[in-house]
């Protein structure tokens, strides 16, 4: 190793070496490759969650509605990211498995601030070893336990915040600047799912050579996590088409 | 002096005996294969069930006993699975409680890959028996039977599994005591399987009530308080269970007319 | 058997049982726990003022019956866990998690225990809860719940002068002749009336001996 690296550099390329001014490089370029990546938004409305993702279609032939970018996790627990969709799949999969750990202890579905704390620990544990890299997602979980509804997001060094309303991804500065005109505490779901498919539509300006679908996910009352109803996609997709009239863009929706 | 080294640093067996391996777990001769085939302890009784034209009707009532005490009085025994699914369970409330446990985790893994309808009653049954099969193979069963009921594809399912991995399918099914009394009460109606298209569910649900009253009469580990459970292919839910049914109509009068044993007439 | 193994079976029926009364009840204000303080070995009583309340966090505890050494070990396990829960989650547990603790302990174990606990508290959410895990590892949400040996002579007592939302001194008035009347019948029950009473604004514990508990029958 020495003998290909001066010591002076080896920062760049192994995790456990800081950099003189000491950061941690491939934490950082981890969250460049979220920087690039799709949009994805999630809004804490006044009675519910909503997660909103755009789905880049990287290919005139993949076969549209075939992939989920919105996952729950146990039933309360909502999970939508930027970034690396394998990364993305692997973090859900392990959440899946401290709540279910959680349950089989307390016998009660796993906290929302318990859960994002597991996984912080987990994403943290990956800027630790040159062995491995840290996950290349920001990760925006919602969900509801017996404390109320929360939202988080989880970025590649492990760090998490709770948020009113986050975006993260290409578009994630329109999308902020969309969220700060909101008022959360009369924002109910019905409207926060047509503002969230709103952004990620103005959100996609910065992507505009690419076709994209949206997923959406909502958690209301019941405290369950499921895709919008038929109802709740007819007033989103009314939104939006007052939004692109006379934009020739045609969107893809998915519920 | 014993040369195996696995009797290094142990006491003469001359003088104290075998060692006995038992101490603390130690030792890695297994003399016998661990044993842990447990018993019942607060238990359900029976749990019965009759297919018909739209559907299914299923009964459980609401005792727990804790031998012949009346323990407790409120032991919901139908457990409602995904959207068109029950089991009854009958026999140890803990295992009854677990099985529950690990039923709702099955619902919740089904939910990650597909809508909670795709998850059916025989899809169900075939994850019951594998685990009533497992657990009695361990020598460690779970001290259930049950009943499961449902609806696929439009046409009622309804199987049995217990403690020992053993399933069936029938038009009735009974467990426990409901084998010996309900059975032959439900068979007066349908004898054979495709007799089931015959029976109406207004009529099913009054036959399970007649024999959930002779249930009460006849078992001592029954209670007149049960839930009912109705599967109803035409209605918009299909699964509906009613709590806290009671059993009505039951004749005692004729007693008074009972007196002695044989001879005696005052 | 031979010099060096111990004949298990002889110490289990030397082992010292809490062959007991005890009940808890929910009320206006919050829970009440109480126990008799009777532990015998066989038909010789090892303790006459035992106390058979256990905290096991804040404003949960539990009463104990059957093996004390099996109880005290579950009782310490789940004090250990919910300290750990504590320090997790950053918030006290509620009464359930504490409950759904001892269920999977006395469960998981029910072929080497013999427990037989009420575990009862008061937390916020809930307020005042009962919770009961019978021998065999199930858990039952009760508006009361009674348990040991000595329980068996009260249930119609009991289930007629229930009722719920009672006032502190009424609930008091009702435990002390419930747990009188077990003590009185259940030769495996005696001595003294224990009693945790826990509210939101905390515990308190009251003790009633043999003089006055049996003249309130």
């Amino acid at each position: 190793m020495a003998d290909c690296l001066s010591l002076a550099s080896r920062h760049i390329k192994e995790q456990i070496i800081f950099s003189p001014d000491g950061r941690n490089f491939q934490v950082e370029y981890a969250s460049k490759a979220v920087e690039n990546a799709g949009t994805s938004v999630g809004i804490k409305c006044k009675d519910g969650i909503v997660l909103a993702v755009e789905k880049i279609l990287t290919s005139k032939l993949h076969v549209k509605e075939n992939y989920e970018r919105s996952l729950t996790i146990d039933r309360h627990i909502g999970v939508v990211w930027s970034g690396l969709i394998p990364d993305g799949r692997h973090l859900v999969n392990r959440g899946r498995d401290e709540a279910q750990s959680y349950k089989s202890l307390y016998k009660d579905p796993i906290t929302v601030p318990g859960l994002v704390d597991r996984l912080g620990y987990y994403v943290q544990n990956y800027t630790c070893y040159n062995s491995v890299r840290p996950f290349g997602i920001n990760a925006i979980i919602g969900g509801k336990d017996a404390s109320g509804f929360h939202l988080y997001m989880i970025e590649p060094s492990g760090t998490y915040w709770g948020y009113r309303a986050i975006a993260a991804g290409k578009g994630r500065q329109i999308a902020k600047s969309e969220l700060e005109k909101l008022d959360f505490d009369d924002l109910d779901v019905e409207t926060g799912l047509i503002e969230a498919a709103k952004i990620i539509h103005l959100a996609h300006e910065d992507n505009k050579d690419r076709d994209y679908e949206t997923d959406l996910l909502v958690c209301d009352a019941s405290g369950y996590f499921h895709k919008p109803s038929a109802e709740q996609l007819a007033k989103v997709y009314e939104a939006l088409d007052n939004l692109s009239e006379g934009d020739s863009d045609d969107n893809e929706m998915e519920e | 002096m014993n040369h195996d080294p696995f009797s290094w640093g142990r006491p003469s067996d001359e003088t104290y005996g075998s060692y006995n391996n038992a101490i603390a777990n130690a030792g890695n001769v297994s003399a016998f294969p661990k044993m842990n085939t447990q018993q019942p302890i607060i238990t359900g009784t029976s749990v019965i069930a009759i297919k018909c034209k739209d559907g299914i009707i299923m009964a459980a009532d609401n005792l727990g006993s804790y031998g012949s005490l009346a323990r407790f009085d409120d032991i919901e025994r139908l457990v409602e699975v995904g959207v068109n699914t029950v089991v009854g369970m009958s026999g140890d409330i803990s295992d009854l409680q677990q099985v529950q446990r690990m039923l709702e985790q099955l619902e919740i893994d089904q939910s990650y890959e597909e809508e909670t309808s795709a998850l059916r009653a025989e899809h169900v049954h075939e994850y019951l028996s594998r685990v009533f099969y497992n657990r009695r193979s361990k020598m460690n069963p779970l001290w259930n039977a049950c009943v499961v009921a449902g609806l696929s594809d439009d046409k009622p399912i309804l199987r049995y599994v217990d403690l020992l991995g053993v399933t069936y399918e029938s038009a009735c099914v009974a467990t426990g005591f409901g084998g010996h009394l309900a059975i032959p009460l439900l068979r007066q109606k349908c004898d054979f399987e495709a007799e089931y298209a015959d029976i109406s569910l207004d009529e099913a649900e009054k036959l399970v009530k007649e024999c959930m009253k002779v249930l009460y009469y006849r078992d001592a580990r029954a209670l007149d308080k049960y839930s009912l459970c109705r599967i109803d292919n035409n209605a918009e839910k299909k699964v509906t269970i009613t709590k806290d049914v009671r059993c009505e109509d039951m004749k005692w009068e004729f007693a008074q007319h009972i007196k002695g044993y044989g001879t005696q007439v005052v | 058997m031979n010099g060096i193994s111990v004949d298990i079976n002889h110490l289990k029926k030397g082992e010292v049982n809490l062959g007991t009364s005890i009940m808890a009840v929910t009320f206006a204000d919050g829970v009440i726990l109480g126990a008799d303080s009777r532990t015998t070995t066989g038909s010789y009583i090892a303790n006459r003022v035992t106390d058979k309340l256990t905290q096991v966090n804040e404003n949960i505890w539990c009463c104990r019956s059957g093996s004390a050494a099996d109880t005290q070990a579950v009782a310490d396990i789940v004090k250990y866990h919910l300290e750990m829960y504590t320090a997790q989650q950053g918030e006290q547990p509620t009464t359930k998690i504490a409950a759904s603790l001892f269920q999977e302990l006395c469960y998981n174990n029910k072929d080497a225990l013999t427990a037989g606990i009420i575990c009862a508290g008061y937390d916020k959410r809930s307020g005042g809860s009962v919770y009961s895990i019978p021998i065999g590892g199930s858990i039952h949400k009760q508006e009361y719940a009674i348990a040991g040996s000595g329980s068996t002579y009260i249930y119609g007592y009991c289930n007629k002068n229930f009722r719920p939302n009672m006032s502190k001194d009424e609930t008091i008035d009702f435990m002390k002749k419930s747990l009188a009347q077990a003590i009185k019948w259940d030769g495996s029950s005696g001595g003294v009336i224990r009693m945790v009473i826990l509210t939101k604004s905390g515990m308190e514990r009251l003790v009633f001996y043999p003089h006055n508990y049996v003249d309130s029958e």
